[in-house]
């Protein structure tokens, strides 16, 4: 099979609704009459006619940019005549197309169509309205570039393009949705990419039955493994330098066209702990802020658990310094551990919840009276102790320091889990909880590559940029997840 | 269907199962912090010897504010304390006793310290730190502690300044173990060297003085009975052949070696003994080699401390008192028969299995010839000369 | 299976499935039955382990990497080799479900003594059940991550630094040991589950790699078990490590932390997944055996009916002595199977080959 640019169809993947449909339009020759039908009742269509030169053009308005639509279209049809309108047309940019369907989606996806003498064209002046590229909310980095990815899809192709200069960056496109026909780009580097995946994912997302795609993070959802993990198998990001260091890691990203959220497989467990930060700091600080954040995790995964499991079952493991003072905040506390412990999580989250849909101002108020009415409120009330409130606040803190979002949703969900699980056994209980999780997660896979490398299968090699973030000179080889021909880095074989 | 089956099954196991009937909420307990042993007196009629066992049980105020009292319970009233006493023929047994008259459930898992009564630990205290060590709760780092005189009342006393009393005595206990002039005593270190062959366990020993409680030296048992006391004055020298010393003082009047009025304070006092044992026909001779060095912070005498010279007649008149001091100790432990310093550890290294277990350690002991030599070592003297 | 296990994931596989709940009273053991400085014997044990793999090695290369149920039926009757399949599928099975059992019940000395054991078990069963079906190449990729999980805790044994004496090793030498033979055999079985690497031939990456990463499994367990025991003999004193029921539970409870204390409630906890690791492997071999035995039957019922049985039969043994006894006839025969199995299959291949060599 040859792989090269442009969109692959296996055979056979489209659903029949689609096949039969497919023919019908293949089959109708592309007419005015046609397309102006299909378009019924589609108001926002433009129709211009040129009656002096027998044209008719046929676009979206607000789908094809004004200055090229008069450079490209109007001002050439304007100052030619009749006989010379077949000539025109034969430019290389007014393309033939003989069948319907494509006409209808050429001007879907904003071209324009011109109807000549029983022929049509389209001619791309595409130009959609799009928000400026401006900083991501979500991920956040300190030092590094600010621009992230945006709705549009050429855009952040032109993103990518910018940062890759080379003609290794294949792209290739793909559609998916019945009824919104979005495209998804796929972007490897050849030589770098391992074949393989990119073919599997093609197929993935052929395979997708589904009316609509709304985000990356939705589409990821129909493509990867395992559906039902709590684990986002594939990472997504927003910012553009993540996008392009996972494409030279070996990595292949997609681009949802309507969605600024970009996604790379195969990814690991691992992926989701690191932040572009770490690679524009000295290597040290970047090794502590790493180390950090796995401390974080834990601290998000097991603490208020531990809170309850000690306070419920092993008093014995207080510190003697400690023992009065939690004995004495839980003292009015009229619930047991575990209660109290689930009450507190649950306000955290409803207040994590509360801020995220409201906003930014609203969203300031809600944290005072979150933290400080009823934090304060709750302890003085003797509704909790204020070593509970202590244990949640920081477990909530470390579950931010995870720099994905969706990966943080998911620990968060997992730890309360863990905390029932402490409340009815103990230590015991979250041992039993995280033998669970490690056994779920040894079942999971991205894209068939385990989701736990490098930790197992053990790479130590990869080690080092996944649990510290050893100097540049040291990062010699591509991850082994992505399973490159050309593992060493900076080496691109020709 | 399995996965559907394995799901259901967690989760109704989840539900049902709790561990609740060992649920041990904190609020809910009484954590017995210190525990004394003592000898109950004996009513008449009463063929058994009771004993009398008390507990304290740290508990956070709770009568200083009332409900609107924040949780930072800083209250001047500082923190009760719960006391209960038993009179019973079994430590377990009181405890089931002790445990009718609190509204807490009485948990272990915190204890810190036992106190043992002088005429208790005259009668062996092993089969009461049996149970101590028997109990998975209890962690192997309580100690243990000797009370000259009765422990019941030291403890039930409440001392003015130190407003609960257990942490109180364990507390300085714990500083003044951290020089190891004081012997950490641990349920541990006594097991251990209760079983092995060639030493016998220590432990401090507390008083009773007015208002507050002060460390009364050291008592040495012979297995697990008390047999003697080494007082306060001489713990140092006792810790100085014992082991390595890493922070102490010592005082030393020159007295004894004939300059009178004169005194020596060694301070930061850092120590390391090593024990050398040559058998002689039957018989051992063991030399103790003990070099210390510290700094004078304090000397009243004719010495100049500039001088060289005159600093090094210190250093031999001070080691001259500790060599003194300790040949005596170790005479009168050997009289005792007591190898609280473990020398039979070293010597049993020397020999064959059949040998050391041939020869009656305990006698043998007696007749041993132990020589120290003390080697002091003034390395500074002060920031101010005269 | 497309995935093909690495030399690293043997060693941690082997490693998990010897290390168990034998290491909280392994140095008692020792102590017992070898006397004065019994961890000297942990290296002659571990030296006996090796001649074992080294059997198996020879089974290995003999065999071209078959699978040990293709080596057995080919050249011998089903009327033999059913019988053989049951027994392992016996010992096996019970082997994973007491060696829990055996844990839990250690767990109830410590915590939660009067919570049904058998639920807690049932819990553990499940959990062990979901990684086996999973299959091998997962299951060594929890392994790992559990290895990971447990490995670090050897550090703790820096702790110890400083209470360590040199003279309470004593300098005799296995003087006042009792029941040398019976006591050898039970140390020695916390040695065995490396046994179970005959089953993993079909499944491994390299040839060459396979039998070291073994060894090198074999010789992980050894360095735990020796330091663990060498630090245990040198903090405690002779008489009285052979009177301490766990003395790496007490070694654990000994270590105070500024923030903590009592750690040894974690540990207990933390090594849950040793043992899991022990019964998971051992289902799965019994589940690999029965498959063999019952070519048509579906995987996952196997390996539910095993587990199932296993846990029924759990419910006998009631107390940790009764366990113990259990365990030591257990041992006998895994035992039995770890040197019989890979002499049986050496003298299959020989007889067939030569057999081969003369027609």
């Amino acid at each position: 099979m040859k792989w090269s640019r442009g969109t692959y169809n296996p055979p056979g993947t489209d659903n029949k609704q689609e096949d039969n449909k497919q023919t019908d339009d293949a089959n109708v020759p592309a007419s005015l009459q046609h397309t102006l039908d299909n378009f019924k009742d589609c108001t926002d269509l433009i129709h211009h006619t040129f009656p002096e030169i027998n044209v008719n053009l046929v676009y979206f308005g607000h789908l094809v940019g004004s200055d090229e639509l008069f450079r490209d279209v109007i001002t050439p049809l304007t100052n030619v005549r009749e006989n010379e309108v077949q000539a025109l047309l034969t430019r290389n940019q007014y393309k033939l197309t003989p069948d319907s369907k494509s006409l209808i989606k050429g001007i879907l996806n904003g071209q324009a169509a011109i109807f000549h003498n029983d022929k049509a064209y389209l001619i791309d002046i595409y130009k959609p309205g799009s928000r400026s590229i401006e900083q991501s909310e979500t991920e956040t980095v300190i030092t590094g570039p600010h621009d992230s990815f945006i709705e549009t899809a050429t855009a952040n192709l032109s993103l990518i393009r910018r940062r890759v200069k080379s003609s290794h960056l294949k792209v290739i496109k793909l559609e998916v949705g019945e009824v919104s026909k979005s495209t998804v780009y796929l972007l490897y580097i050849d030589g770098i990419a391992n074949m393989e995946y990119v073919r599997e994912l093609t197929d993935r997302i052929n395979l997708i039955e589904v009316d609509a795609v709304y985000d990356g993070n939705m589409l990821i959802q129909y493509i990867d493994d395992s559906p039902n993990s709590v684990f986002p198998l594939f990472s997504t990001t927003e910012r553009v330098d993540t996008a392009v260091s996972k494409l030279v890691a070996g990595r292949i990203v997609g681009i949802l066209d309507g969605s600024p959220s970009v996604f790379a497989a195969p990814s690991s467990f691992f992926e989701f702990m690191a932040s572009p930060d770490d690679y524009y700091q000295r290597w040290s600080t970047g090794t502590a802020i790493r180390v950090l954040r796995f401390i974080a995790l834990i601290i998000t995964l097991t603490f208020t658990a531990l809170y309850v499991s000690v306070t419920t079952y092993h008093y014995e493991m207080i510190p003697e310094a400690l023992l009065l003072t939690i004995t004495e905040s839980r003292s009015k506390v009229p619930f047991p551990p575990i209660y109290e412990a689930l009450l507190m999580e649950i306000t955290i989250e409803l207040l994590r919840e509360a801020g995220a849909r409201l906003p930014t101002k609203i969203g300031q108020t809600i944290g005072i009276v979150g933290g400080i009415v009823i934090g304060q409120a709750a302890v003085q009330a003797g509704f909790t102790s204020n070593i509970l409130i202590i244990a949640v606040a920081s477990s909530a803190i470390a579950s931010f320091v995870i720099p994905s979002y969706v990966m943080s949703a998911s620990i968060r969900l997992i730890r309360f889990g863990l905390i029932i699980m402490a409340g009815i056994l103990g230590d015991l209980g979250i041992a039993l909880g995280i033998a669970y999780l490690v056994v779920h997660l040894s079942g999971l896979t991205s894209l068939n590559s385990s989701y736990l490398t490098p930790v197992s299968p053990n790479n130590f090699n990869d080690w080092r940029d996944v649990f510290i973030r050893a100097p540049f000179w040291a990062l010699t080889r591509r991850p082994t997840q992505s399973r490159s021909p050309n593992a060493v880095r900076n080496r691109m074989r020709k | 269907m399995l996965k559907v089956l394995r799901l259901f099954l967690t989760v109704a196991l989840l539900v049902t199962v709790t561990g609740c009937g060992d649920q041990r909420i904190l609020e809910r307990l009484g954590f017995i912090q210190t525990t004394s042993y003592d000898l109950a007196p004996r009513k008449e009629n009463e063929s058994e010897q009771k004993l009398m066992i008390s507990v304290t049980i740290p508990r956070p105020d709770s009568g200083s504010g009332s409900g609107s009292g924040s949780g930072s319970g800083s209250g001047t009233g500082g923190v009760n304390r719960e006391f209960l006493t038993a009179i019973s023929s079994t430590s377990k047994e009181s405890r089931i006793i002790l445990s009718r008259q609190t509204e807490l459930q009485l948990v272990s898992g915190q204890l810190r310290n036992t106190l043992f009564g002088l005429s208790l630990a005259k009668q062996g205290i092993w089969k009461h730190i049996d149970t101590l060590v028997r109990d998975p709760s209890i962690s192997p780092r309580v100690k243990i502690t000797v009370v000259n005189g009765n422990a019941h009342d030291l403890l039930t006393k409440n001392y003015p300044f130190h407003p609960r009393t257990g942490q109180y005595i364990d507390r300085m206990l714990e500083k003044e173990s951290l020089s190891q002039i004081v012997p950490k005593t641990s349920l541990y270190q006594f097991t251990k060297d209760y079983f092995d062959d060639g030493i016998d366990p220590i432990a401090p020993i507390i008083k009773e003085v007015g208002d507050s409680v002060k460390i009364d030296g050291i008592a040495l048992f012979r297995k697990d009975r008390y047999i003697m006391r080494i007082d306060p004055k001489q713990s140092i020298i006792f810790a100085l052949m014992r082991a390595d010393i890493t922070q102490g003082e010592i005082s030393v009047d020159l007295s004894g070696e004939n300059r009178n009025n004169e005194h020596v304070t060694l301070s930061s006092l850092v120590s390391h003994r090593s024990v050398k044992v040559t058998p002689r026909k039957g018989n051992f001779h063991v030399d103790i080699n003990i070099k210390v060095s510290g700094s004078v912070l304090e000397y009243i005498g004719v010495l100049d401390l500039e001088k060289n010279k005159d600093r090094s007649t210190i250093e031999k008149l001070v080691s001259q008192y500790i060599r003194t001091d300790a040949e005596q100790l170790i005479a009168n432990m050997q009289q005792n028969r007591i190898d609280s310093l473990g020398l039979g550890k070293n010597i049993r290294s020397t020999l064959s299995y059949a040998k050391w277990h041939k020869m009656n350690w305990p006698d043998t002991y007696r007749n041993i010839d132990v020589q120290c030599h003390v080697k002091v070592q003034i390395k500074d003297y002060g920031m101010f000369t005269k | 299976m497309k995935e093909k296990l690495h030399p690293f994931h043997i060693s941690v596989l082997v490693f998990m499935i010897q290390a168990g709940v034998v290491v909280f009273f392994l140095p008692r053991m020792l102590a017992q039955y070898m006397g004065y400085n019994g961890w000297v014997a942990i290296p002659l044990f571990s030296v006996v382990a090796t001649f074992n793999i080294f059997l198996i090695s020879i089974v290995y290369r003999l065999g071209d990497g078959r699978s040990i149920f293709q080596i057995m039926e080919q050249s011998l009757s089903k009327l033999i080799v059913y019988p053989v399949y049951t027994y392992l599928i016996v010992v096996w099975t019970l082997l994973g479900c007491i060696a829990a059992k055996q844990y839990i019940i250690l767990f109830q000395v410590f915590v939660f003594p009067t919570t049904p054991i058998m639920y807690i078990k049932l819990l553990v069963d499940i959990i062990a059940f979901s990684l086996i079906i999973k299959g091998i190449y997962n299951i060594s990729k929890a392994a790992t991550v559990f290895f990971w999980m447990v490995i670090w805790t050897i550090l703790m044994l820096t702790f110890f630094i400083k209470g360590f004496e040199w003279v309470n090793l004593t300098p005799f030498f296995f003087k006042e040991s009792t029941n040398v033979v019976v006591g050898s055999i039970s140390i020695f079985s916390s040695f065995l589950g490396y046994e179970l690497v005959l089953l993993l031939f079909p499944y491994v990456d390299s040839k060459k790699g396979f039998m070291k990463a073994v060894y090198f499994g074999n010789f992980l367990t050894t360095i735990v078990y020796l330091s663990i025991s060498f630090v245990c003999f040198g903090f405690y004193s002779f008489k009285q490590l052979t009177k301490m029921k766990f003395p790496l539970v007490d070694l654990l409870a000994y270590i105070r932390l500024p923030f903590v204390e009592r750690v040894e409630n974690i540990f207990l906890a933390l090594y849950l997944v040793t043992s899991l690791m022990s019964i998971t492997m051992y289902i799965w071999a019994a589940t690999e055996t029965a498959k063999s035995l019952i070519p048509r039957a579906n995987k996952r019922w196997i390996t539910a009916i095993l587990v199932c049985c296993a846990f029924v039969v759990s419910w006998i043994p009631n107390m940790l002595s009764e366990v113990e006894l259990w365990l030591k006839y257990l041992g006998y025969m895994a035992l039995g199977i770890a040197f019989g199995l890979p002499l049986m299959l050496i003298a299959i291949l020989v007889i067939h080959n030569g057999g081969k060599k003369i027609a």
